[in-house]
């Protein structure tokens, strides 16, 4: 059904003007905001705030406050100039109602042109206003409070003047239309996440949002722009240089503002937040690329310089991007958008502007400080010298058989030795109790049993079988971990699951978890577990496999790119018929599905820059049929979750050999 | 000796993963243009996987090089290096040789279709070429 339709059932048709850009807006709303989902709903608050937003930058605005209301509405309010109420001569309507019902219309009514607008789609709040079941406006202006009611697009009441009130202001008051939107619950998470965002890319001005569903309410008003924003990201993380790094520039020839602040860390993700008129262009752009051009060019230029590269040697964007967290904010007319919901920056003409300003600047920096510039450069350095010897880990593969086994444990001690030091918070598996009582359910063995954790990390699985075991006895080679797996077992050996150093039929149950894929050979490991158990003995193996043969290979590519020291990503057949070629018997299987930010997965050294590009992208594009069998979600944010298939898998030797 | 062969069988494989994407794309439209719109999408999804396997090979490839013509893979200076030396040969040495092969064998419209294909590669050469300048 149409909205004119709707509206001539309810009310007065003589009134309604119905106007065929309204009809457009409501017959393809995702060209307009986006989508129609949680995001699309969301972004008709964004669109009533940027109008506010605007109002600030011109001067005439401190403060806007964001309502969600009970009734499930959203309020706008702001201490602007208002609304123009005055006759629009062309239309020969309120100036407002002219904004509300038509596109492109805002500004153009007697307020001068602003320098920079926010937002997107330039449609404004005429788009906020045609999906909505009901829109209120409240304007004061010239010592007046008018107000006009709306439905769908079109006005349902003529402009009202409600009497004298000596203030300014504007206020609009919105409920989505549920034909339209598939979710209507306003998400405070999300909504004062953006607010803070903005009040921080806009600096001095206050941003309320109350929510009175639960009477949540929080204040946004800082001074310190985008420093204090990076200041506020980077929160406990280990920062490679005291202060933020900032440059500001603008360019009154090509009316563009750049604004940028960046900051090292020992982290080894990058995290770059760009922005394009308060928009947050969460795909980057030509402005993301110019920053990446610039910097690099910049930080070889230095290196060169000071004699820390040879002639030909260069620093890659990725090694260089490695631990930074930057913020980029970019003021200009007339930006261009890629796609519909892609909020990706196109406008060619400036990325070698950008490269060109930001080299500039920054070696500037760099060649007055050289201690900043040491340790900027040196961070590099350390990335790409990771990053080569991962590619030799790679080469030591290559002839895998042919080398002494002792070289490739110590590849394990480093990589492990490094990850002990926050191996609980690498990924949320290693913790989830529920994961691990599924392993715990499994057991058979009484309270007198002997248990091996072997290869036991932190001694986390063995752990979980404390008062249901007599003995929980832990075997790993990276003497990190073996201080670690103390706390949890009764005693620590340490030694390579090749050559477990215990006698035969030692164990009545061995346990271990996710280690048989990063070992060449995994028949020579269940062998060892099957030689230590006792006859009758129970091994324990939990394993993240594929959904099935169609995501494995997908799975196998991310699995690398984090972890190059993976050979197998098993499927259930292979794991099973591992096990069956070990000699057990008495297979059983539990199947549980867990939830794991890939984000947090990957912020890890092992995985270089690049691979976490790359993984990431393999989620964005994934094909159509792995998304579904393979469950995963990619939030608004651009964090991405996916839910892993672990396998817990019991199996026995048998009794009687 | 095993190294070498499974160095060139990635690149086979590579070869194998891209080309049936390709096809499957192929099929894909003409099943859609008869109206078999399941089969179609059933092509398309293929297409989809084996493009992603296919780049499954290069990141094995990455380590090791194109085994070919022996030139590193993986960075985009890199990169661009081996896109115009592929190029090159395919403008100057394969599609030539195939056109005058097709000339000989009596199929004047698909030399000219070579023949063609050797052009465009040239401008191929010549984008890489100044994008290679301008980063000198």
């Amino acid at each position: 059904m149409t909205n004119s339709k709707i509206l001539k059932n309810n009310y007065n048709a003589n009134n309604i003007i119905v106007l065929p850009e309204i009809e457009a807006v409501r017959h393809n709303p995702s060209m307009y905001i986006g989508s129609t989902d949680l995001e699309g709903l969301h972004h008709l608050v964004y669109e009533a705030v940027y109008n506010s937003i605007d109002e600030s930058i011109a001067g005439y605005c401190s403060k806007i406050e964001v309502i969600l209301q009970d009734d499930g509405s959203c309020s706008v309010i702001d201490n602007g100039r208002g609304i123009p109420t005055e006759i629009h001569k062309k239309e020969n309507r309120p100036a407002c109602e002219v904004v509300l019902t038509k596109l492109h219309s805002g500004g153009k009514f007697g307020l001068e042109t602003y320098s920079f607008t926010t937002g997107i789609h330039g449609v404004g709040i005429s788009c906020v206003n045609a999906l909505s079941k009901k829109f209120t406006l409240d304007t004061w202006r010239n010592g007046f409070h008018y107000r006009q009611s709306y439905s769908y697009g079109s006005c349902i009441t003529d402009l009202e003047n409600l009497g004298p009130e000596d203030k300014t202001g504007t206020q609009v008051t919105f409920l989505p239309d549920s034909t339209i939107f598939k979710n209507l619950s306003f998400s405070y998470h999300i909504i004062s996440k953006r607010l803070k965002e903005l009040a921080f890319l806009h600096p001095g001005i206050l941003i309320k949002i109350t929510d009175k569903r639960n009477n949540s309410i929080q204040n946004f008003k800082y001074n310190t722009g985008i420093i204090g924003f990076i200041k506020n990201l980077i929160k406990s993380q280990k920062v490679i240089h005291d202060k933020p790094l900032y440059i500001k520039h603008y360019s009154e020839k090509r009316k563009v503002e750049i604004e940028l602040a960046m900051q090292w860390t020992t982290e080894y993700g990058e995290n770059i937040f760009s922005y394009v008129n308060s928009l947050n262009t969460q795909y980057g752009g030509t402005h993301t690329y110019g920053l990446k051009i610039g910097l690099t060019k910049s930080v070889n230029t230095y290196a060169q310089e000071a004699k820390i590269l040879t002639n030909k040697e260069q620093i890659s964007t990725f090694d260089i991007f490695e631990g930074l967290t930057c913020v980029l904010s970019i003021n200009m007319k007339n930006p261009r958008f890629e796609g519909q919901t892609k909020t990706r920056l196109t406008n060619h003409e400036l990325k070698d502007y950008l490269a060109k300003t930001i080299n500039t600047y920054f070696l500037n920096i760099l060649r007055k400080n050289s201690k900043l510039a040491t340790l900027i450069v040196s961070r590099a350095l350390e990335a790409t010298r990771t990053r080569i010897s991962v590619r030799k880990i790679n080469n030591i593969h290559r002839h895998f058989n042919f080398i002494d086994k002792n070289v490739s444990n110590i590849v394990y001690q480093k990589q492990f030795g490094i990850r002990s030091k926050n191996w609980h918070d690498s990924a949320e598996w290693i913790t989830n109790s529920e994961l691990l009582s599924h392993h715990v359910n499994l057991l058979k063995c009484d309270k007198t049993a002997r248990l091996l954790d072997v290869c036991c990390g932190s001694g986390i699985v063995g752990g979980a079988f404390k008062g249901k075991v007599n003995k929980r006895i832990g075997l790993d080679i990276t003497p990190e971990m073996i201080e670690l797996a103390k706390e949890r077992l009764d005693e620590v050996h340490k030694g390579s699951i090749y050559n477990i150093p215990f006698k035969n039929n030692s164990f009545d149950v061995v346990v271990t978890r996710e280690v048989l894929h990063i070992l060449s050979n995994p028949l020579k490991p269940v062998s060892e577990i099957y030689r230590v158990l006792k006859p009758g003995g129970q091994f324990i193996v939990g394993q993240i496999l594929p959904y099935g043969a169609e995501d494995a290979t997908w799975m196998y590519r991310i699995f690398k790119k984090k972890q190059p020291l993976i050979f197998n990503m098993f499927q259930e057949e292979d794991f099973r018929h591992l096990l069956l070629c070990g000699g057990f018997i008495d297979l059983e299987m539990t199947e549980y599905l867990l939830w794991e930010s890939i984000d947090v997965w990957i912020n890890t050294h092992e995985t270089i820059n690049i691979h976490r590009h790359e993984i990431k992208d393999l989620f964005y594009n994934a094909p159509r049929r792995i998304k579904d069998i393979h469950p995963f979600k990619i939030l608004p944010s651009g964090e991405i979750q996916d839910l892993w298939r672990w396998c817990i898998f019991s199996a026995k030797k048998p009794l009687n050999i | 000796m095993n190294e070498i062969y499974t160095k060139k069988n990635l690149k086979e494989a590579f070869i194998k993963e891209s080309s049936s994407a390709n096809r499957y794309l192929y099929f894909a439209k003409i099943a859609a243009f008869e109206g078999y719109s399941e089969v179609s999408q059933l092509f398309q999804d293929f297409a989809e996987i084996n493009i992603c396997n296919a780049h499954g090979n290069l990141d094995f490839l990455k380590n090791y090089g194109d085994p070919d013509n022996n030139l590193p893979i993986g960075e985009t200076n890199h990169n661009l290096k081996h896109a115009v030396f592929s190029e090159t040969s395919e403008h100057n040495e394969f599609y030539p040789m195939m056109a005058s092969i097709a000339h000989k064998e009596g199929y004047p419209d698909i030399a000219n279709w070579f023949e063609s294909l050797a052009k465009l590669k040239k401008t191929y050469l010549d984008k890489l070429e100044e994008i290679l300048n301008r980063n000198d």
